[in-house]
């Protein structure tokens, strides 16, 4: 059984990636932490090695993890800059453009939006909206992690708790694959999306899902999300699935009644209650101009334009109202 | 000629990758190889966690607490127990009996016919910075305990109980009288004796007819107070304490997906009003037991796997204080 680690998540994920080869072995690097180089600890004093070793990396590593609200569910994520990019996982934004609230580790909720994201491996950027300068982890961009290596993990398991904070859990890699790693620190729901790290805290993967036996955790590495990274940033929504579903064109809601008016011009008859259209301050009385740049002339225009857009698109809108023009961006509801 | 070299390049080099993909199961976190690296925890997991049996059916893991065979572990996962067994290191005790408990911490005092037997080495305190070894009763045989490691996951804190504080019967209101509907074992209620279809006339020295009064006086309340229930059966008046216990502990949780995730986890799982997070792995069945440092030092006892990922323990100060407690209580009658 392998299920995703979205808390209070409707649907569940049942499967597993296939394992692609192994990756070869890399150079020594000085930045992994030495103990790895042996199979196994010998002594208490290599497991003390190893524990201080956790100990100094884990309050920047805490620091950086954040509990991600959106919608029924929550997750986790990881900020890996100062101006607050996050890495999570696709099935935990569940789609580019949303809107997701951030509790920091200190309890602060700043707004956030999702970028990018790789429906076939369960990667996922987002970024905090907020402006201010936030705790980050560096990245293990080189990837210099191997089999064996000791990592902990971050999460907020079932949510976030302020007295509990990111629970952290110690394990090895054990298995390692393309797209995919495994280790035996246990995850559960909520941690979807949390950080795994190395012994010198630095981020070498996102929790994606579990299976049935505590040693089944799942995580997607940097070098997937490397991989991407570029068209994430973009806001592409990558891959055809099964961690993310393209919302499909057509299924946008706006919420505006519109009537074809004597002159040519497309008339705001009815604004529905709380719709996307009045949430930007779209009224009864307006003209439509333009959306996205085009030309708007009637019903059947805007009908046409809209049969292509999914829900979370955003439409620029260029309104008349009184003489004047307004623009306004509106995102797309679920039709 | 050829062909043969490349074959066997291709052998060496597939044997290498598939050798490289998964870390063999002794060698992970849990691993056969990591028993000797905490060989002093192994020797105290052997001295003095008891493995405790119902027939011949494991259901938990005990402290030694006294030479002459006191031992204290974790109460609401014994009390069904019909034959109670209890092994030390490998000697197997056929009779132990449950002395006593105390409801707040769910720790109950147990007793063999024993002298001379190993008792609980104490850590000074439970001030473990997050990222601490420690080390659990994982497994046993009849003649070895298995050590099982993890670190200190989170703050030490409170866990409140699940849906508040409750008496642990359910409420039938009757012609302006408070009826005892069921009565879950586990319950407060049914440890201080009260049973089905007993009339609840009074709590502390508060008459009660109408169940908003109940909810009123039950308002605020925490897991471990006690409080004087009067009630009526077969027309005779009786007086008991009853110590309040979640609500979610006391009758059952809707199953959570998380839940789905976690498998054999305690029932009892909230309401201690302190407890350490570690990530030992277990279930149901192997909490009771000591947490210790890597010295073997216990710094405290499983008291729940709480889910996947997490577990509690109640802290080494507060431990000994409960067993101290237990222990002097049952010398004194």
């Amino acid at each position: 059984m392998i299920a995703s680690l979205l808390s209070h998540m409707k649907h569940y994920r049942w499967m597993l990636l296939l394992l692609g080869l192994a990756t070869t072995g890399m150079a020594q690097d000085a930045k992994r932490l030495s103990i790895n180089d042996k199979k196994v600890p010998s002594s208490a004093e290599d497991l003390k090695a190893i524990q201080s070793a956790l100990k100094s990396a884990l309050p920047a590593a805490r620091k950086a993890t954040v509990c991600l609200e959106l919608g029924q569910g929550s997750g986790s994520g990881v900020i890996i800059s100062a101006d607050g990019l996050i890495l999570t996982a696709a099935h935990v934004t569940g789609g580019v453009g949303k809107e997701i609230t951030a509790i920091l580790a200190d309890g602060r909720k700043v707004k956030c939006e999702s970028l990018g994201l790789s429906s076939e491996t369960d990667c996922a950027m987002a970024k905090i909206i907020d402006k201010g300068t936030y705790p980050y982890v560096e990245v293990d961009h080189e990837d210099i992690s191997k089999l064996g290596d000791w990592v902990f993990s971050l999460g907020h398991s079932g949510g976030y708790d302020k007295e509990r904070g990111a629970g952290v859990r110690i394990g090895r890699l054990i298995k390692v694959a393309d797209s995919t790693v495994q280790s035996d620190c246990t995850l559960i729901g909520g941690d979807s999306g949390g950080p795994l790290f190395d012994m010198n805290g630095r981020l070498i993967g996102i929790h994606s899902r579990v299976g049935a036996n505590l040693s089944q955790n799942m995580h997607v590495p940097i070098r997937e999300f490397q991989r991407h990274w570029d068209q994430m940033l973009k806001g592409q929504f990558l891959g055809e699935g099964p961690f993310a579903k393209k919302p499909k064109k057509g299924s946008g809601f706006l919420g505006v009644g519109s009537v074809d008016g004597p002159d040519g011009k497309l008339l705001v008859e009815k604004v529905g209650r709380e719709s996307p259209a009045e949430l930007v301050g779209i009224k009864a009385g307006d003209v439509i101009l333009k959306i996205d740049g085009e030309e708007i002339k009637n019903k059947s225009a805007m009908q046409k334009l809209l049969k292509d857009k999914a829900a979370d698109d955003k439409l620029v809108i260029l309104l008349q109202r009184e003489g004047k023009e307004i623009e306004v961006t509106v995102r797309l509801a679920e039709r | 000629m050829k062909s043969k070299l490349t074959l066997m390049l291709l052998l060496a080099f597939s044997g290498l990758l598939s050798a490289n993909e998964t870390l063999e199961t002794e060698f992970r976190t849990n691993g056969s190889l990591m028993h000797g690296v905490v060989d002093r925890a192994r020797q105290s997991l052997q001295e003095f966690s008891a493995v405790i049996y119902d027939g011949r059916k494991e259901i938990g893991y005990g402290i030694v607490v006294t030479e002459d065979g006191y031992l204290v572990a974790k109460w609401s996962e014994l009390k069904a127990a019909k034959e109670l067994k209890i092994r030390i290191n490998d000697q197997l005790f056929d009779k132990a009996a449950l002395v006593s408990g105390d409801n707040q911490w769910d720790v109950c005092l147990l007793k063999v016919e024993a002298s001379a037997l190993k008792t609980v080495v104490f850590a000074e305190n439970s001030n473990l910075d997050q990222g601490s070894w420690v080390i659990a009763n994982g497994a046993t045989s009849r003649s070895e305990r298995r050590p099982m490691i993890g670190i200190i996951s989170a703050p030490s804190r409170e866990i409140p109980a699940e849906g508040g504080a409750v008496l642990g019967i359910e409420i039938i209101e009757k012609d302006q009288a408070i009826i005892a509907g069921e009565v879950p074992e586990i319950s407060g209620a049914y440890q201080a004796g009260i049973r089905k279809q007993d009339k609840i006339v009074m709590l502390n020295d508060k008459p009660l007819k109408k169940r908003e009064e109940l909810v009123e006086f039950m308002k605020d309340r925490k897991v471990g107070e006690k409080i004087q229930v009067t009630y009526e059966r077969d027309g005779k008046t009786t007086k008991v304490d009853v110590v309040l216990q979640g609500r979610a502990d006391t009758f059952g949780r809707e199953m959570t997906r998380n839940d789905q995730m976690s498998g054999d986890v305690s029932q009892r799982r909230s309401g201690f009003p302190r407890v350490l997070q570690h990530d030992v792995q277990g279930n149901s069945k192997t909490v009771g037991g000591p947490l210790l440092d890597l010295d073997g030092k216990c710094v405290g006892m499983n008291i729940a796997r709480a889910n996947r990922a997490e577990s509690f323990a109640i802290p080494v100060e507060e431990l000994r204080e409960v067993s101290q407690r237990l222990v002097d209580q049952a010398r004194a009658k």
